[in-house]
């Protein structure tokens, strides 16, 4: 026993075999946790934008649209940022289980871990408008994306066909609504006994509004439900606004005609 | 050398990596428990056994720096030594197999898994459950080893094989679970 520990020693030194230098396991240590933070950082960044984007959507629609909650709510999530999401998330989990002290956790800490890292971080991003701003940069210079892998707001009221109508007010009249639409198109919009004008309305010129409805023609359009751009239309959740119940023979939004 | 033989692992560590004298008080301290270690892990005569632990070894002498103090130098060093066989089998393009144990240690092992009385072990029944032990994966064959025959504690083997705790004690009982699986189909049941 005791000439293996001698021939050891003697090959060492032979040899020459020395210790490898500290460095080399710093650096693949550290490393290891900084591939971590990336594919947490890139993970944040998709998170936030597939949030923006759905934050923005309107998720209601479906009712309109004649098809059920889930097939519509599928219709619209952001495949492209899901895959990333999935991908950055994967290489999280593996990398984090691969670091030093990795092996001591089980999956389920480490996929918390890891999707809790995104969750949270993406959220932050989503909080201070990163998120917003990475999917205008993508969407003005990479014109593929932003014509085909995006489902933004614009695009989800842009489908007169069916049903959904947005864009500018430029005249009102008893009954009648001029509106310019997003791609510059005039809409004369029918208003009826029954079209619901949601409370925050505030039909004026200049405005911009979302429609509800049937198109008719080239270019009329039979409102149901008028929707002011941005949110629903509720006014603090209640649904009630000024003019009662908001119908048209009832009351209204608010509409100033000029 | 005797002022060194004192100082913990983590000193000598130090030391050694200066003075390669004095990584053989280290090689002395562990020498006997590693190779136990890989004669049950192989079926190697040994000479062969020798030359492995000296690989071993020199391999952990290489890697004195990456040694962490928060882990126990045994379960750093079973950790190197492990990783070497599994190596050393895949080079080889064989596959370890069990029948190196010495009786006493095989005793261990189905004393754990099958619950008998040592007094009424015969020995015909001890060859039958060898055979069976013998046919159970690696996984299982290998935590087997380490936590009734080295007598590591649960934290130890998941240091080795860095695995997470659950997982090797799914591993220990699921190889216990396949161990009586093995007795039953085969009609062993002489205990």
């Amino acid at each position: 026993m005791k000439d293996l520990i001698k021939e050891t020693i003697e090959k060492i030194k032979d040899q020459g075999i020395a210790p490898e230098p500290r460095w080399k396991y710093l650096v693949k240590k550290y490393g290891m946790w900084c591939v971590f933070g990336i594919a947490v950082f890139f993970g944040s960044i998709s998170f936030s934008v597939a949030f923006d984007m759905l934050r923005q959507l309107d998720w209601d629609l479906y009712r309109f649209a004649h098809q059920s909650a889930i097939v519509y709510s599928l219709s619209l999530l952001p495949y492209f940022w899901i895959v990333l999401i999935g991908i950055f998330l994967t290489l999280a989990f593996f990398d984090l289980r691969k670091t030093e002290t990795g092996y001591k956790y089980g999956w389920l800490k480490m996929s918390l871990a890891s999707i809790g890292g995104i969750v949270a971080i993406g959220f932050v991003f989503s909080s201070v408008g990163l998120g917003g701003k990475f999917n205008d940069t993508l969407a003005r210079d990479i014109p593929y994306y932003g014509q085909h892998m995006m489902i933004t707001k614009e695009s989800q009221w842009m489908q007169p066909e069916n049903g959904f109508l947005s864009g500018t007010l430029t005249a009102i009249s008893d009954g009648k609504l001029e509106i310019n639409d997003l791609n510059g198109q005039k809409w004369n919009v029918v208003l009826s006994g029954k079209t619901l004008i949601r409370p925050a309305v505030n039909v004026a010129k200049g405005e911009m509004i979302k429609i509800i409805g049937s198109k008719k023609n080239a270019n009329d359009f039979e409102a149901l439900e008028i929707r002011p751009w941005m949110g629903q239309g509720m006014m603090n959740g209640s649904g009630i606004g000024r003019g009662g119940n908001a119908m048209m023979n009832g009351g209204r939004g608010m509409m100033n005609e000029n | 050398m005797q002022k060194n033989n004192n100082q913990t692992d983590a000193e000598l560590i130090e030391l050694a990596k200066n003075d390669p004298e004095l990584f053989g008080l280290l090689m002395g301290r562990y020498q006997v428990q590693l190779s136990h270690y890989i004669r049950r892990m192989t079926q190697l005569g040994q000479d062969d056994v020798q030359d492995l632990l000296q690989e071993i070894f020199i391999k952990i002498y290489q890697k004195l720096n990456e040694y962490d103090e928060v882990l126990k130098f045994s379960s750093w060093a079973y950790r190197i030594a492990h990783n070497h066989i599994v190596d050393y089998f895949r080079k080889a393009g064989a596959r370890p197999k069990f029948n190196s144990l010495e009786d006493y240690e095989w005793e261990k092992i189905i004393g754990a898994s099958v619950h008998i009385e040592k007094d009424i072990m015969n020995r015909d029944c001890v060859e039958k459950v060898k055979v069976c032990i013998s046919q159970l994966p690696m996984k299982y064959k290998e935590v087997l080893i380490l936590r009734f025959v080295e007598e590591k504690e649960y934290e130890e083997i998941m240091d080795i094989l860095k695995k997470p705790k659950g997982s090797v004690a799914t591993l220990i009982a699921r190889g216990k679970e396949t161990l009586i699986k093995k007795l039953k189909e085969q009609n062993i049941n002489c205990f």
